[in-house]
């Protein structure tokens, strides 16, 4: 008994080490810190708009970049006229106008390219990955289109091509095929009024410092969004109205990929969790089998009936 | 004046000497010029200058180019184009510039003169001449439909086309057949390229076209020999290679949503777009948004309130019903209008929402009814639904319960 | 067999080992009822599958997930949870007592869960890459989505497929050849030896995905109302898989008592309800105490919409927990599944309403699922149904007394079971 005890013990140990070489094999030590710190040569887009004039030519010239059609289905065929984001816009200009028609203010959506995204973090085979610049781009071979992207988005970016059989995930990718030329995203080239700029994002925080600093007033809550919220974006917004009325959402400061992982990093770091759980109820699992085999031949003997697992 | 065209036209010289000839004045040669220059704003190597003055110099040294006019099945609407502009001396400043040799409507002679005028021409000016062809050639039973001076217009067109430096075809007919082409086509009518494909072919294809296109044209010609850049169907691009929709006036109008719905109600008066109105400006290359006609401002279809017919293309004009309204085939621009903050999404079916509470009523119900038929009895081990065990002592339950009598 | 309640009266224990079903014939009206609905929905799902997925659901972008992940997967396989209840307090907490109907859980849970990974086969919209589970070095670890698709197929089709082996072999043994019985008996004993590690894998896989499942919703962050959304979600999403489990094993046993016509065995159901019952408790107790924690007491009495719905999902909960402490309602049997359905009940609530109905990505967003949607998740909970119902006629599956089996299995192709000598 005490030799196959052994065995036993022996079989548990090396299933125990496999799991660990397995878990060090596959856990990408992702390091999540409350507060993500920006590559140095992160990019960034900086939008203001007290400066846009919401001429719309960065829609136009998104979808040409990109190689999208345009989206005439609300207006019949003749305009390109999305009411969101969606599968065939990856950029919008949306316009806010105060209840009482008191003031208005236009507001350009696209993907925020967050430091820490939560796409990234949920997606289950890194389709979506945080690429050279820190531009965040999507891999149709790796996609399973399981859409928890769109669920984790604080910001509601990723859009599904709900009409297609072969669906893609679609989002602004800062246009990563013109960073490579080394040239500029299409919106921040064609902006006519350098509403939207592009640049590193070092240098795009300290100019937009320096824009609420020489106007004191002009801005919400003079501060820049995307600095700090959902641990950081890489573009960056400045405003004249409240930030929620715009679209963009309060976010804390936290990065939701931190949220999502701050227990599990623990308990499965080297699948460790796990592996004590295995051991420990592996344990009385076992004590109890062996008193239930125990039993079992007793009770076959006395009742004649097989044993039924 | 016509007369003195017969008079000067043994020897070319240069446009300058023509008009100090006339008598024509310098401002009036100027205000011709920038006339060009509006009409012709780019890629036209006469008017890519800055100043009218410019011009002037430049097209004054041009030596006035030798042009034969052929009209075949026409309604010398082209003819009529060229001559139509309101200020008065235009027509003869026109005739000045260009050396016109043989145009049917406007030289003095007629009969066995006019043909001696077309021979003599063709021969002297063999290889340097441009042909301007207005009209259709018909085809159709070797083209008898329309003979000039008893011999079928392929024949002249072939005679004339293929000793001229270049040939452009005025109008939509020259261009591609035109009217006359128009179901059922009983003449068989073509275009000029259609006859002669190999020949150095303008098509300035309209209903009418604009003059200051063919003379932007012929100038060209003249000065530097070369023809301007065309496109796939021979058409100058300077001229053609926008539609009308990319520069209407009444494009604000189309992108804020504002349409005629019916000729003659409060939009039209205002002056909305006439999209609905069947406008086939979308689908349409002409210059016609921009240059008008007869250089009076808002003076072309649209601007009198009228759709665009599509006139100078051929899948279109005289094909499509005039008042059908077309797709939008042009990148779709973004309308004057903007997306609210937040847009609605997603929609409630009702059939789903009665099959939901169908599903969660049948449940609920079995539920219940599955519920009445267990017994109240703590400790009741019966079959449930059967009646409950008489003595609580008979752990056995009732009827029911099983034999060794099993099926 | 007999047992001695504290009152000193016998009780004849009427659940001593599975017994298949024989009074019904394989085919009634209510198997074939359950067999269209069924094949309806997996055909519909067969077109989907070469289709857009915006014509075959009533998902957008602002609802992602229609009911199928949320429903079939989310909170179904918390029904689904009976071998992990059951069996963690039957193996790991030595009650000797639940051994007898571990089966009816076992094959209520496979199929539970086989359903569900149907459903959320049919509902990725790239299926094709999903080869990509065959190289760990393209996982991302961190992923709670990545651990679900990976841990659920495994444990479904491997451990929990395991522990049904025994019920599956048992009908091959007594209906089989000499041969059969000659190779399962050789084979027999390898397997009890690799038993206990399977049950180990079958208990630690499911406590990793069913808190995963809680856990993907924690990248959804502030989308989620702040009465569900919490870092205890998997823990809580856990909690709610075991008494879930364990709620809808009772009224599944009670259930079956009464349509197969069989007696029950108060015993048995009385633990039942008494761990239920502690379950329950534990379960409210994290979720109270991290409300306050976070401070969001005041929020769950606002009595807004969202409060109600908490209040109700909790109250679905709490009644059965109070309730099953009185002994009386243990061991009647209607009050017994009354308290059951609620608890089930309550846990479907809270891990679905998180899902759905407590999220809010953007105002003006609406999501009800589509009649194709209903039809193809009506259609895969009646494949289950079905399949339940075929197995408990052909396997001994529900629990019964032993003279009532005489070794007999129904034949596969006649109506009437014949006897099989041993």
């Amino acid at each position: 008994m005490a030799a196959s005890m052994n065995r036993r013990q022996a079989l548990k140990g090396m299933v125990g080490i496999a799991g660990t070489a397995v878990g060090a094999m596959t856990a990408r030590a992702e390091e999540h810190p409350a507060h993500p710190v920006a590559a140095p040569d992160a990019v960034a887009m900086l939008y203001d708009n007290t400066i846009c004039t919401g001429c719309k030519a960065c829609m136009p010239a998104c979808n040409e970049a990109n190689g999208l059609p345009p989206d005439t289905v609300l207006s019949g065929g003749l305009w390109d006229m999305p009411a969101d984001l969606n599968s065939k816009t990856k950029n919008i200009i949306k316009l806010y106008n105060e209840p009482d028609a008191s003031a208005f203010a236009f507001v350009k959506r696209q993907c925020m390219h967050c430091l820490d995204p939560a796409c990234v973090s949920g997606c289950p085979f890194g389709a979506l990955k945080k690429s050279d610049w820190g531009a965040v781009t999507w891999n149709s071979s790796l996609c399973i289109g399981c859409r928890y992207c769109e669920v984790g988005c604080p910001f509601d970016v990723p859009k599904f091509e709900w009409n297609n059989w072969n669906p893609k995930v679609v989002k602004c990718e800062f246009c990563y095929d013109r960073l490579k030329k080394d040239e500029q995203p299409a919106c921040t080239a064609v902006c006519p009024t350098g509403a939207v700029i592009f640049g590193k994002r070092t240098d795009l925080l300290e100019q937009a410092k320096e824009r609420i600093a020489s106007s004191p007033g002009k801005y919400f809550e003079s501060r820049v969004y995307g600095e700090h919220e959902a641990g950081g974006t890489q573009v960056l917004y400045l405003s004249k109205v409240a930030f929620d009325k715009i679209g963009l959402p309060k976010l804390g400061s936290t990065s939701i990929g931190h949220y999502a992982t701050k227990v599990t990093s623990v308990i499965y770091k080297w699948l460790s969790g796990p592996i004590v759980a295995a051991f420990f109820l592996g344990g009385l699992i076992k004590r109890n089998w062996n008193r239930h085999e125990a039993e079992r031949l007793k009770r076959e003997k006395e009742t004649g009936l097989p044993d039924q697992l | 004046m016509p007369g003195s065209l017969t008079r000067s036209s043994k020897s070319l010289e240069t446009i300058d000497e023509r008009l100090k000839q006339c008598g024509l004045s310098r401002r009036s040669f100027i205000k011709f010029c920038s006339s060009l220059m509006v009409a012709a704003p780019f890629g036209l190597a006469i008017t890519d200058m800055l100043t009218p003055e410019a011009v002037a110099a430049g097209l004054g040294k041009v030596i006035r180019p030798p042009v034969i006019w052929l009209h075949f099945q026409d309604c010398t609407g082209c003819t009529e184009t060229l001559l139509r502009p309101s200020h008065p001396d235009l027509g003869d400043l026109i005739l000045n510039v260009i050396s016109l040799e043989y145009h049917e409507t406007l030289m003095a002679g007629s009969g066995k003169q006019a043909e001696q005028a077309l021979a003599e021409a063709v021969r002297k000016y063999s290889g340097k001449y441009v042909c301007v062809v207005e009209g259709s050639i018909p085809t159709k039973d070797n083209g008898v439909y329309m003979k000039l001076a008893g011999r079928p217009a392929m024949q002249v067109l072939q005679d004339v086309g293929s000793k001229a430096a270049a040939i452009i075809a005025i109008g939509s007919c020259a261009a591609w057949g035109g009217i006359p082409s128009a179901d059922p086509a009983p003449t068989g009518a073509v275009g000029v390229a259609d006859l002669l494909p190999d020949k150095a072919i303008v098509n300035l294809p309209g209903c009418p076209p604009n003059p200051y296109t063919l003379l932007g044209v012929v100038l060209q010609f003249a000065e530097s020999g070369t023809l301007p850049e065309l496109d796939h169907e021979r058409r100058p691009k300077f001229a053609y290679d926008r539609d009308i929709h990319e520069h209407c006036p009444r494009r604000a109008h189309f992108d804020a949503g504002r349409f005629v719905k019916q000729f003659g109600d409060a939009g039209h008066r205002e002056g909305w777009c006439l999209y609905e109105m069947g406008c086939k400006g979308p689908d349409t290359h002409a210059g016609c948004s921009t240059r008008h006609f007869n250089e009076i401002p808002d003076v072309w279809p649209i601007g009198i309130g009228a759709p665009c017919i599509g006139c100078t293309e051929k899948s279109i004009a005289f094909r499509v019903p005039m008042f059908k309204v077309i797709q939008i085939h042009t990148t779709a621009e973004p309308p004057s209008t903007y997306a609210p903050i937040v847009a609605p999404q997603g929609k409630v079916s009702p059939i789903a929402t009665g099959i939901a509470g169908l599903a969660a009523g049948a449940l609920a119900g079995a539920g219940y009814v599955a519920s009445r038929k267990f017994s109240q009895v703590p400790n009741d081990e019966g079959i449930p639904g059967s009646p409950p065990a008489q003595d609580s002592q008979e752990t056995q339950s009732g009827p029911g319960k099983g034999t060794t009598g099993e099926p | 067999m007999s047992s001695h309640d504290v009152t000193g009266t016998t009780l004849v224990n009427h659940w001593q080992r599975g017994v298949p079903v024989y009074r019904e014939p394989v085919l009634t009206p209510t198997m074939l009822f359950f067999a269209a609905l069924a094949a309806l929905g997996l055909i519909l799902a067969l077109v989907r599958f070469f289709s857009p997925l915006g014509q075959f659901s009533g998902m957008n972008d602002a609802y992602a997930w229609g009911i199928w992940k949320t429903f079939n997967v989310m909170t179904l396989t918390a029904l689904g949870s009976g071998p992990l209840a059951i069996g963690m307090a039957a193996w790991v907490f030595n009650r000797q007592k639940l051994h007898v109907v571990m089966r009816t859980a076992l094959v209520s849970g496979f199929l539970f869960y086989a359903t569900g990974l149907v459903a959320l086969g049919f509902d990725v919209g790239r299926a094709w890459n999903f080869y990509n589970i065959l190289f760990p070095w393209r996982w991302n670890a961190e992923s709670a989505m990545l651990e679900i698709s990976f841990c659920m197929p495994v444990y479904c089709f491997l451990f929990l497929a395991f522990e049904n082996l025994p019920l599956v072999l048992e009908r091959f043994y007594y209906t089989g050849s000499d041969a059969t019985k000659a190779f399962l008996k050789r084979w027999a004993p390898a397997l009890r030896r690799i038993y206990p590690f399977m049950l180990t894998g079958a208990y630690v896989l499911p406590l990793m995905h069913q808190s995963s499942l809680g856990g993907l919703l924690l990248l959804a962050g502030d989308k989620i109302h702040p009465l569900w959304q919490t870092p205890f979600l998997p823990l809580l999403y856990l909690l709610a898989a075991g008494f879930c489990g364990l709620g809808f094993l009772t009224f599944l046993l009670l259930i079956t008592c009464l349509h197969y016509s069989r007696p029950l065995d108060a015993g048995i159901m009385g633990e039942l309800g008494n761990l239920l019952s502690y379950v329950c408790f534990l379960f409210l107790a994290v979720r109270f105490g991290d409300l306050v924690w976070r401070a969001q007491l005041g929020t769950a009495f606002a009595f807004d919409r969202m409060s109600l719905l908490f209040l109700f999902e909790t109250a679905l909960i709490l009644i059965p927990a109070v309730a099953l402490r009185r002994t009386a309602v243990r061991e009647t049997p209607r009050t017994l599944l009354n308290m059951a359905a609620l608890a089930c009940l309550g846990g479907l609530f809270f891990r679905f309403i998180p899902t759905t109905i407590a999220f809010s990505p953007a105002h003006n967003a609406r999501y009800f699922p589509s009649v194709p949607e209903l039809i193809m998740a009506i259609g895969y909970i009646s494949l289950g149904i079905l399949a339940f119902g075929l197995a408990v006629k052909y396997f001994a599956v529900l629990p019964g007394e032993i003279k009532d089996w005489n070794y007999m299995f129904r034949k596969v192709r006649q109506r009437r079971p014949e006897a099989v000598r041993i």
